[in-house]
């Protein structure tokens, strides 16, 4: 962005003017580290880093940006995975983290009140307090703030039964690029006045709207959970299995599957005791009150045995459960063990194709010469295909984009999608139309350029 | 478009390295973030760039050629960093951090003008005759093992012997069958942290040579120091020594650091409490509507004569999270009074090697939450397993007036 450069000393009095000299970056080794975030191989380069600490400060720069011009790529902590939060075209990248109040729960109205930049953690442990439950749960969660969440609509692995992020939206208070500050939604449940904006926001990407206060849904936490985990011969048997629990009216809390390739890895890494022979691992879980989880383990239980479950178990203690899980907290470590570079990507298919899903990855994986494991959430189709690599090997590299091409066309031909949970981001933009269609694609663009005229807001990514 | 494609970190051959760091340590990290909330510096600032993925990429920038060695953000952060390694046991990749500071120091610190303070410091310590001088207990044993068994050696440490000379006299008493031998000098980890990796390592050998057999160690960041160097089948930190020597509650099952990521998050987790895309949760999950284990204030219609002292700890970083002993010392807590476990006991309270004597100011920020939880816990006493915290946290208690007693562990053990 060479003409941004020129009056790059401009733009930096006039942002220190908005949120105080302390609160602007534009040191070569800050803005470095702004310039990417959790996506491999995707690399921008901001001209700035603005961190404004109220909605006032957001709207001021957003039209100090909107006069001139300037790209704006909104931020929380950088967890990204599709690259959404990459500043590929320069400009300012606007963090949100400072804006990190929680300022109510309701066990009235059972809401959550919160800025931004809030962590999904802080969040839950908050609600917690309150025997409250705030569900959605990415593997980031530790990390990621609720700004970012509901921005990509986040899922996690509850979503089976409590949906994702869009699903807790109340509310929500933003700026527009140009400078206005709107609210839509608010603490009600139902509310339909008016286009539902709040909605249109979750998952935007950031390209439409900052966000500077959330309205989050809670629900009374579950008193117990049960967790139990069954091996089978091949994937087919576990889909099988899924179908069967699905259909015994069983609504699990759980339901995680691993390939063969992750087994393999977590138990070569992990060393926790699985079973390297088995073709799949399908670990399942209950919430609620001690007569429905026993009730519901059991009859998961059978549902696995019933499809040719070569082991079934059910934990007896949390800690046997913590047990459990770690198989499959283990998998992206253990696959980035393999190799340093790890792709994750997140093609979801109806649950009823993701065994033959699963075998059409392998396919890919072995004719492009290509180590890739897969695991993900069995119960919603949402999977994890993730090929590892070394990262010199440029060759591999190209090939592991061309196998993802095959896997999201693959995907979009079951009735799936590119992109479950993490977002269309940069690096999957290119695959976008197949999926919407030329029409849809254009119509994104009319909304995108309703809300920002000028498209300064994250742009070359959604409705660009 | 200016998308770049890079690789993090580039292959062997790559005539684009500079060789400053090794590679597989670079190139282990994914960019995650799953750091940042267990980092103290970027508690402070909320900076990406004051983070441990934030310096990664500065130390890739470094290593590639893209920022140069004097660019004042490489420099600053370098040093900025607590060395606290608190990002080594959320990392799902399994990153060694504190490895790639010392190497990161080593090439942009070594051989140049340091602070006048450090290079005392360093000096201080580098010959083990000065060492001597700091002081001896009085009652060391000199003698190794005459049945010949494996001897087992008490290290005295070097500063802790002259700020602190009661540690190792209560250390024996607890542990009459340690040797304390009187020729012995300093660890090297001052060096390590501080930009003389080499040298650092070298101390290391002539102290595991000066000391044969098992070392125990009254200092949790010397014991992680030497454990690098000397492999951790030799050391011992005292909590370990005692808890293993009296197999007093189940044996400690330590697991590798590596395997540790997770672990004591693990238990009692509930199923929905994990994690997407298999990564690993960096805070302990509570069940639903469990409050934190924070400090309650102490029961007020208590019998005085009945009441047990409140002590609280303060982990040191390095045998944390570079060795994963945790639960010893608490363990032992336990038997002397009502154990507390402060919000903060596992985060870094600013002392840091030389940090508090480097960046005071900073140090003092990091500290401040840790003196509030002391004070809202009202403790009787804090607890700690290393010299550096020993300081920072008496010079901060003195500061806010608070009545809290500072203890070595052996100390509070020994008294018990």
């Amino acid at each position: 962005m060479a003409s941004l450069t020129h009056h790059a000393t401009d733009l930096r009095g006039d942002l220190e003017r908005v949120v105080g000299a302390d609160h602007v970056r534009d040191d070569a080794g800050a803005l470095l580290t702004f310039a990417t975030d959790a996506t491999p191989l995707q690399r921008g380069r901001p001209d700035v880093v603005v961190f404004p600490g109220t909605t006032e400060e957001v709207a001021a720069v957003l039209r100090l940006a909107d006069e001139r011009r300037i790209p704006v790529v909104p931020r929380g902590s950088g967890t990204n995975l599709s690259a959404g939060t990459v500043p590929q075209l320069g400009g300012i990248v606007l963090v949100l983290t400072r804006m990190n109040r929680l300022k109510e729960i309701s066990t009235d109205d059972l809401v959550a009140v919160c800025e931004p930049g809030v962590r999904t953690v802080e969040l839950a442990q908050a609600a917690a307090e309150h025997r409250l439950l705030f569900p959605p749960d990415p593997g980031s969660h530790t990390t990621a703030t609720l700004g970012g969440n509901v921005a990509e609509c986040s899922g996690g692995l509850r979503a089976l039964k409590y949906g994702v992020t869009r699903d807790y939206v109340l509310g929500v208070e933003a700026v527009l690029p140009t400078g206005e500050v709107i609210r839509s939604g608010g603490r009600l449940v139902k509310d339909v006045a008016g286009y539902d904006l709040r909605r249109l926001l979750c998952g935007s990407e950031g390209t439409l709207a900052v966000m500077t206060e959330l309205t989050l849904r809670l629900l009374p936490a579950p008193e117990e959970s049960g967790t139990g985990m069954a091996y089978f011969p091949d994937l087919g048997a576990a889909a099988r299995a899924v179908s069967r629990v699905l259909s015994s009216g069983v609504l699990p809390v759980t339901l995680e599957f691993l390939d063969q390739v992750c087994i393999d890895a977590v138990e070569g890494y992990a060393k926790i005791g699985l079973d390297r022979s088995a073709g799949a691992l399908l670990i399942f879980g209950q919430d609620g009150d001690r007569h429905t989880i026993d009730q519901d383990m059991r009859r998961m239980a059978e549902a696995c045995e019933a499809e040719g479950a070569t082991h079934v178990r059910i934990a007896a203690s949390a800690a046997e459960a913590a047990d459990v899980l770690q198989a499959r907290r283990a998998v992206l470590p253990a696959l980035s063990r393999l190799q340093p570079l790890t792709i994750l990507e997140d093609a979801t298919v109806p649950r009823s194709r993701i065994a033959e899903m699963v075998e059409r990855i392998q396919e890919i994986a072995q004719r492009h010469d290509l180590t890739i494991g897969t695991f993900g959430h069995a119960g919603d189709g949402n999977l994890h295909p993730t090929v590892v690599l070394d990262p010199a090997d440029e060759d591999a590299i190209h090939r592991a984009h061309a196998a993802f091409d095959e896997i999201f066309e693959e995907a979009i031909e079951m009735g799936g999608t590119i992109t479950g949970e993490h977002g269309v981001g940069l690096v999957k933009l290119r695959h976008l139309e197949r999926q919407l269609g030329s029409d849809q694609l254009a119509l994104l663009r009319r909304i995108k350029a309703a809300f920002d005229p000028n498209g300064i807001l994250n742009p070359g990514k959604l409705g660009s | 478009m200016t998308l770049e494609t890079t690789t993090h970190g580039a292959g062997p051959a790559d005539p684009g390295r500079r060789g400053i760091f090794t590679q597989e340590l670079l190139d282990r990290c994914i960019s995650c973030g799953f750091c940042l909330p267990a980092c103290p510096t970027y508690d402070l600032t909320g900076v990406e760039t004051s983070s441990p993925r934030g310096r990664i990429n500065l130390m890739r920038a470094l290593e590639t050629g893209t920022l140069p060695d004097d660019d004042p953000t490489v420099l600053e952060e370098s040093s900025f960093c607590l060395g606290c390694r608190a990002c080594e046991p959320v990392c799902p990749a399994g990153v060694q951090y504190g490895a790639l500071l010392e190497e990161w120091r080593d090439h942009l610190w070594h051989g140049r003008r340091r602070p006048l303070r450090l290079r005392a410091l360093l000096w201080a310590v580098d010959d083990p005759r000065r060492v001597r001088l700091m002081g001896l207990p009085r009652r060391h044993a000199g003698r190794s093992k005459a049945d010949g068994s494996e001897p087992v050696n008490l290290m005295l440490g070097c500063f802790e012997r002259a700020l602190y000379p009661t540690v190792s006299l209560r250390a024996q008493e607890l542990a009459p069958e340690l040797s304390a031998p009187a020729k012995q000098g300093c660890c090297g980890a001052l060096h390590a942290h501080n930009g003389e990796l080499e040298r650092g390592r070298e101390l290391a050998r002539e102290l595991g040579e000066a000391l044969p057999g098992t070392i125990v160690t009254t200092s949790g960041g010397c014991s992680a120091h030497l454990a690098s160097v000397l492999g951790p089948e030799r050391v011992r930190e005292l909590s370990q020594w005692l808890v293993q020597r009296d197999g007093a509650a189940a044996p400690p099952e330590q697991p590798e650091p590596e395997q540790l990521r997770g672990e004591a998050r693990a238990l009692g987790s509930a199923p929905g409490e994990t994690d997407d895309a298999g990564a690993a949760q960096a805070e302990p999950p509570r069940e639903p509507g469990e409050l934190p284990r924070a400090a309650r204030p102490a029961a007020a219609n208590e019998p005085a004569g009945a009441r047990r002292p409140r002590i609280g700890l303060q982990d040191s970083c390095h045998l944390r999270n570079g060795l994963g002993v945790w639960k010893e010392p608490r363990e032992l807590i336990e038997q002397a009074g009502e154990y507390v476990e402060l919000p903060s006991a596992a985060a870094c309270c600013g002392a840091a090697g030389s940090y508090a004597v480097l960046r005071p100011d900073d140090s003092a920020r990091v500290l401040d939450r840790h003196l509030d939880e002391i004070a809202a816990a009202d403790l009787d006493v804090i607890v700690v397993v290393n010299p550096g915290c020993y300081r920072q946290l008496e010079q901060g208690i003195k500061r806010r007036g608070l009545r809290t007693d500072v203890q070595h562990l052996a100390e509070l053990l020994a008294s018990t």
